[in-house]
């Protein structure tokens, strides 16, 4: 570049000599034109040239923006192929911002569709009686929440005032009735449907049908009713079908700060609905708890397997009391879901934990049970390490001081091969029959709901012979059998550590929940000292229980042992009473007893030995079974051991469930 | 107009389209080659100063995990070699007194960290503190072999490996995952289709062509170049193992359509055979390992991993393989002390070694000795009647890792080949009935033993 110079302008300077060179080349530069237009082609050129670069330059920029953009492109192709398969068809018709709905009551049907796509349907015969709710999402249309409240049996509008109350403000609520809807609606539930601007709803009456479409706290969309003629007949069917204009996304978001968890908590609530205050945008409930640690937990590297189905909000709330007891480590802990479910496992990301999906084998029970071994399997490979797993079950709160139960027990399970299980729940630990949260038992059943397993005990034992997919077999029942058990025991703890709340099962409904698990008693004391530990292995609690038996009071044995007389109105006492048991097997007297002491009577559990422990009225109470009872030595030569008849065996008497 | 100003124009358009060509130049190089990476090769740094980009990038990501606590150890073989030459020096070196860079400041395109997952507590938010930091981070992640095996699970999904690159120096972070039979697994590094293929040189990786098994190792933490990292304790081991890491999962899938179509045996005695089997394998494996003898799951165990991921309940005996050169004359007295005695043995150190050594519950451990050609492997067969003696030929064949009955253990890589020669294509079949001497298509006779010999070569017990 340098060696082109102007010709004229520039002064020449320095030596004579030099410039006289310089007038040399200047007189030929100026005088030599052709060298002259060289110069000037040359410039051109280089003008040329830098255009050239600057062209270069520009497509480069454009390709490595385009580049550093390239990732999220295939990103919104996905965004788009989940959009085609909503339930909207919002982008064949362009961007429309309206849902047609349509919705259906009658007395044998009722189906949802949103822009054509059936979102619920149910015409099954008995059941799915009463209000049908959806949730949509206001700015999405997805569905968000589908629940059913049988509004015809007592209760359930309750339930359905605490979940209507709990959706978010904005969304779009969808209301059907199937059968009946009316007969246990209360005024409470009423209101709230007059509130919603609903017409027809709080006027509900007897075997009407009714839909209904609005938005919370917004303008009534559709409605339609039909009156039941009379008291044997239905309403006509209703077809409703209204237009749901979609409203923007960010209105349908709340404005928490931009943290990892808030991600994930607005990931959760702009897919579903019903869980409260998670949700709420101005003051939503933590999801990450951080309870105090555990010193010297000796459970921290246990792996805890959460065994889930299809009930969300059960294994939400199961998820908030396990996070909160202390001790945990949220690292261990797997969910394994039965079925391809999304809900469950939306609330497993909302709180950080791994979830994993089992793809339902068999039926029935035995869907359960092979959900149970895969389960199990699974969590023992994922953690080679481990030398025994927690299984949990997902309609179980948990206690604070759950973690350091274990903490303080685990070692029994290491150290006495006669120990099968150490489990969080008493059987018979009702609010009337457990009273000492630092006491510990020995029981010849298997109490499961929240249990420690041995790996060897799985590995060697269960897992190889783990019942086939088409035996229909309960997987716990199969445990508890002594080709299982072998005359091995379980640890229990007299206050359960576990709370089993659901009444939605397999083998759960309303009414036996309410006789069998409502009035169990749940420790919520944190940081229990467990009583001398040790005692419970084998040898040591033989010891204990003969020390316990020989100062131990014998009961008036002439008294009813169902009337609440039959302890004295004492504390602290410890007294015995001795029944019939003929044989191991017999469990006739006991049975009876169970039952008058509103206990678990459906089969025999927490025995050891012919023995049971339990508490009446503050006092520790022990049954001893004359003379298949080893500790029958015990009894007093006067004493006559109590019988009681069984009721005479009624036709179609009620079968209850076996077991949960 | 005169020619002068015409002169005086193009001087003038000259000098600023020169300014603003060396301007362009200078932004192209800047800006393009820190988008594109275009730069890595150019990394020459100097060799001793703690300037470089690879020693920066290296303080950058230790500053990183130690305090997001993510448990990471160095695992990449050219430094490790390093240090391992000057072990001692570097033992002794105290904070901060390192005059001269020699480690991390070897120019190259990696560092290799390992990531213990296991020990990891807090997963969340970390990849955006590195992002943060100034790192642009890759994740490569893949399902849970340790799923695969059982029947219909799928789960989320875990990492496999990061690669962060800071500058033009990359760090890779192959994640450690426990698996069952106490040892530690990585997993394939394969690029989805959306990632950048331009992102790092990939080829040049040291770790993830294929996954790989190691023994999990103990950690001690020194000080290398100012840094404090974890390396294993015993660095010429770990060093060993990279070579011969790699390691191949069993055929789940196929294993359970076998089982669909010819159902799995559930008997009571098939159930105890398959235990006492396991039993017998896992005695087997840990006295060769404490011998220090390589071995691998040879004929009826080999086909039982491959085809079903289990032990056949019919084949009655525990086969290995070992390689004639791995050899050693304590073997026998090492299984007798572990209550294994001899059942028999044939032949001899040069020609057609096998031992046979008897477990309980009637099974056998059979232990075939494998002799290499130039262009073939064999292990030789004796009948103890009539002194024949048989050649089973395999075609070459290297050894990889896999997991089978709750054990880290070697298969041949080639397992198809292995199988096929000693088996036939037909292997997927079950036959119940096997004729050492005629069934298997490999087998050739190969003389007699002569009967001077006979006392040495055929010795029963």
């Amino acid at each position: 570049m340098d060696d082109w110079k102007p010709s004229s302008l520039i002064k020449p300077f320095g030596a004579r000599k030099k410039r006289s060179w310089y007038l040399t080349w200047k007189y030929k530069l100026t005088n030599q034109r052709a060298l002259r237009r060289f110069c000037q082609t040359g410039a051109v050129l280089f003008l040329l040239v830098t255009v050239i670069v600057n062209i270069k330059l520009i497509l480069d920029t454009r390709r490595a923006i385009s580049e550093a953009n390239g990732d999220p492109e295939p990103d919104q192709d996905y965004e788009e192929a989940l959009g085609r398969l909503e339930p909207s068809r919002r982008r064949g018709s362009g961007p429309r911002r309206v849902l047609d709905v349509e919705v259906y009551s009658s007395r044998s049907k009722v189906y949802v569709a949103v822009d054509g796509t059936t979102v619920l349907e149910d015409e099954a015969r008995e059941q799915g009686r009463g209000i049908h709710v959806i949730v949509l999402n206001q700015a999405t249309g997805h569905v968000m929440a589908k629940r059913v409240f049988d509004t015809y049996s007592p209760h359930e509008d309750e339930a359905m005032v605490l979940f209507l109350n709990m959706v978010a403000p904005g969304r779009v609520l969808i209301c059907t009735v199937k059968d009946e809807g009316s007969f246990h609606l209360k005024d409470t539930a009423k209101a709230l449907l007059r509130s919603l601007g609903s017409q027809a709803g709080p006027a509900l009456g007897w075997r009407d049908t009714w839909a209904f479409v609005g938005r919370k706290g917004g303008p009534v969309l559709g409605e339609k009713h039909s009156r039941s003629p009379a008291l044997s007949s239905w309403g006509d069917p209703v077809l409703l079908k209204t237009d749901v204009p979609l409203s923007s996304a960010e209105e349908a978001e709340c404005h928490w700060a931009d943290t990892e968890l808030n991600r994930r908590r607005r990931r959760f609530c702009s897919k579903v609905e019903g869980y409260g205050s998670v949700c709420s945008c101005r003051d939503p409930t933590p999801i990450e708890f951080s309870p105090d640690p555990l010193p010297d937990n000796k459970v921290l590297n246990v792996p805890v397997a959460v065994i889930a189905g299809n009930r969300p909000n059960y294994l939400y709330r199961m998820l908030r009391s396990l996070l909160s007891a202390q001790g945990v480590s949220p690292q261990m802990i797997t969910v394994f879901i039965d079925g391809y479910y999304e809900e469950p496992m939306d609330v497993v990301a909302l709180f950080g934990l791994r979830g994993i999906q089992h793809t339902p084998i068999s039926i029935k029970n035995a869907r359960v049970s092979q959900h149970y071994k895969a389960s199990l399997t699974a969590t023992f490979n994922l953690f080679p390490e481990a030398r025994f797993a927690v299984v949990l079950e997902e309609d179980l709160d948990i206690a604070v001081d759950f973690f350091s139960f274990l903490s303080q027990s685990i070692h029994l399970l290491e150290e006495d091969d006669s120990l099968y299980c150490i489990s969080a729940w008493n059987d018979q630990g009702y609010e009337h029959t457990a009273e000492d949260p630092a006491l510990l038992y020995r029981v010849e059943t298997m109490p499961g709901l929240g249990w420690v397993l041995r790996k060897s005990l799985y590995k060697e034992e269960l897992e190889p012979k783990w019942p086939t997919p088409e035996k229909l077999w309960d997987w716990d029942m199969w445990m508890r059998m002594p080709e299982q058990r072998r005359g091995r025991e379980c640890i229990i703890p007299d206050v359960s550590r576990s709370y089993h709340f659901g009444i939605v099962g397999l083998n759960m409904n309303g009414y036996f929940h309410e006789a069998y698990f409502k009035k169990h008693k749940f420790n919520t004391v944190p940081g229990v000292q467990l009583r001398n530990v040790d005692s419970l292995k084998k040898e040591a609690y033989e010891v204990e229980i003969h020390r316990l038996l020989s100062e131990a009071e014998v009961l008036d044995h002439s008294k009813n042992p169902c009337e609440d007389s039959f302890l004295p109105d004492t504390e602290g006492h410890t007294y015995v009473a001795f029944i019939r048991m003929e044989k191991d097997d017999d469990f006739t007297t006991w049975t009876q007893l169970a039952k008058c002491l509103h206990i678990w009577d459906l089969d025999v559990r927490g025995n050891h030995r012919g023995l049971w422990r339990l508490f009446r009225k503050k006092n520790h109470f022990l049954v001893v079974g004359v003379p298949a009872s080893p500790y029958s030595v015990k009894k007093p030569p006067s004493i006559t051991p109590i019988f009681l008849e069984p009721p005479p065996k009624e036709e179609g008497a009620p079968g209850a469930a076996e077991q949960t | 107009m005169s020619r002068i100003n015409k002169n005086v124009i193009l001087a003038l358009l000259t000098l600023t389209s020169s300014a603003f060509l060396l301007f362009q130049l200078y932004y192209y190089k800047h800006y393009l080659s820190a988008k594109n990476g275009a730069g890595l090769s150019k990394s020459k740094g100097s060799r001793n100063g703690f300037d470089s980009t690879q020693w920066r990038a290296v303080k950058k990501f230790i500053m990183l995990t130690s305090s997001q606590n993510v448990p990471v150890f160095l695992i990449d073989p050219l430094i490790l070699e390093l240090i391992n030459k000057d072990f001692e020096q570097v033992k002794n070196t105290s904070h901060g007194s390192t005059s001269e860079c020699k480690f991390f400041c070897v120019p190259r395109d990696f560092t290799a960290f390992a990531l213990w997952y296991h020990l990891w507590k807090n997963e969340e938010g970390w990849f955006r503190i590195a992002e943060n930091m100034g790192f642009q981070c890759l994740k490569i992640e893949s399902k849970d072999p340790r799923l695969d095996g059982i029947d219909s699970l799928s789960g989320t999904e875990i990492p496999l490996h990061y690669i962060c690159r800071l500058a033009n120096h990359a760090i890779h972070l192959v994640v450690f995952h426990e698996r069952n039979g106490n040892y530690l697994w990585h997993g394939h590094l394969r690029l989805k289709g959306h990632m950048d293929r331009r992102f790092v040189p990939f080829r040049k990786l040291q770790f993830g062509r294929y996954p790989g098994a190691f023994d999990r190792p103990e950690l001690q933490q020194i000080t290398v170049d100012g840094l404090e990292v974890f390396i294993p304790k015993d660095p010429v081991h770990f060093l060993e193992e990279i070579p011969h890491s790699r390691f191949i999962e069993c055929r789940y899938k196929e294993a359970r359509a076998f089982f669909q179509q010819y159902l799995d045996d559930n008997t009571v005695e098939a159930m105890a055979f398959r235990k006492n089997a396991k039993e017998l394998l896992q005695l087997a494996a840990k006295t060769l390992k404490k011998l220090g003898v390589r071995f691998w799951l040879s004929s009826g165990t080999c086909l039982g991993w491959y085809r079903q991921c289990n032990i056949i309940p019919y084949s009655k005996d525990v086969d290995l393989g070992i390689f004639i050169q791995d050899y050693k004359s304590d073997i026998i007295s090492a299984f007798q002390d572990v209550g294994l005695p001899l059942k028999h043995k044939f032949g001899k150190v040069e020609d057609s070694l096998e031992l046979s050594f008897q477990g309980k519950e009637d099974i056998k451990l059979d232990i075939f000795f494998f002799y290499e050609e130039t262009d073939h492997m064999w292990n030789g067969g004796t009948q103890a009647k009539t002194g024949k003696k048989f050649k089973y030929l395999f075609p070459k064949f290297t050894l990889c890792w896999t997991e089978f009955v709750d054990m880290k253990i070697h298969v041949p890589c080639e397992t198809v080949e292995y199988i096929e020669a000693n088996y036939g294509k037909s292997w997927k079949i079950p036959v119940k009935t096997w004729d050492w001497k005629r069934s298997p298509p490999n087998v050739r006779p190969n003389g007699i033993w002569p009967i001077s010999e006979w006392d040495e070569v055929i010795q029963l017990y």
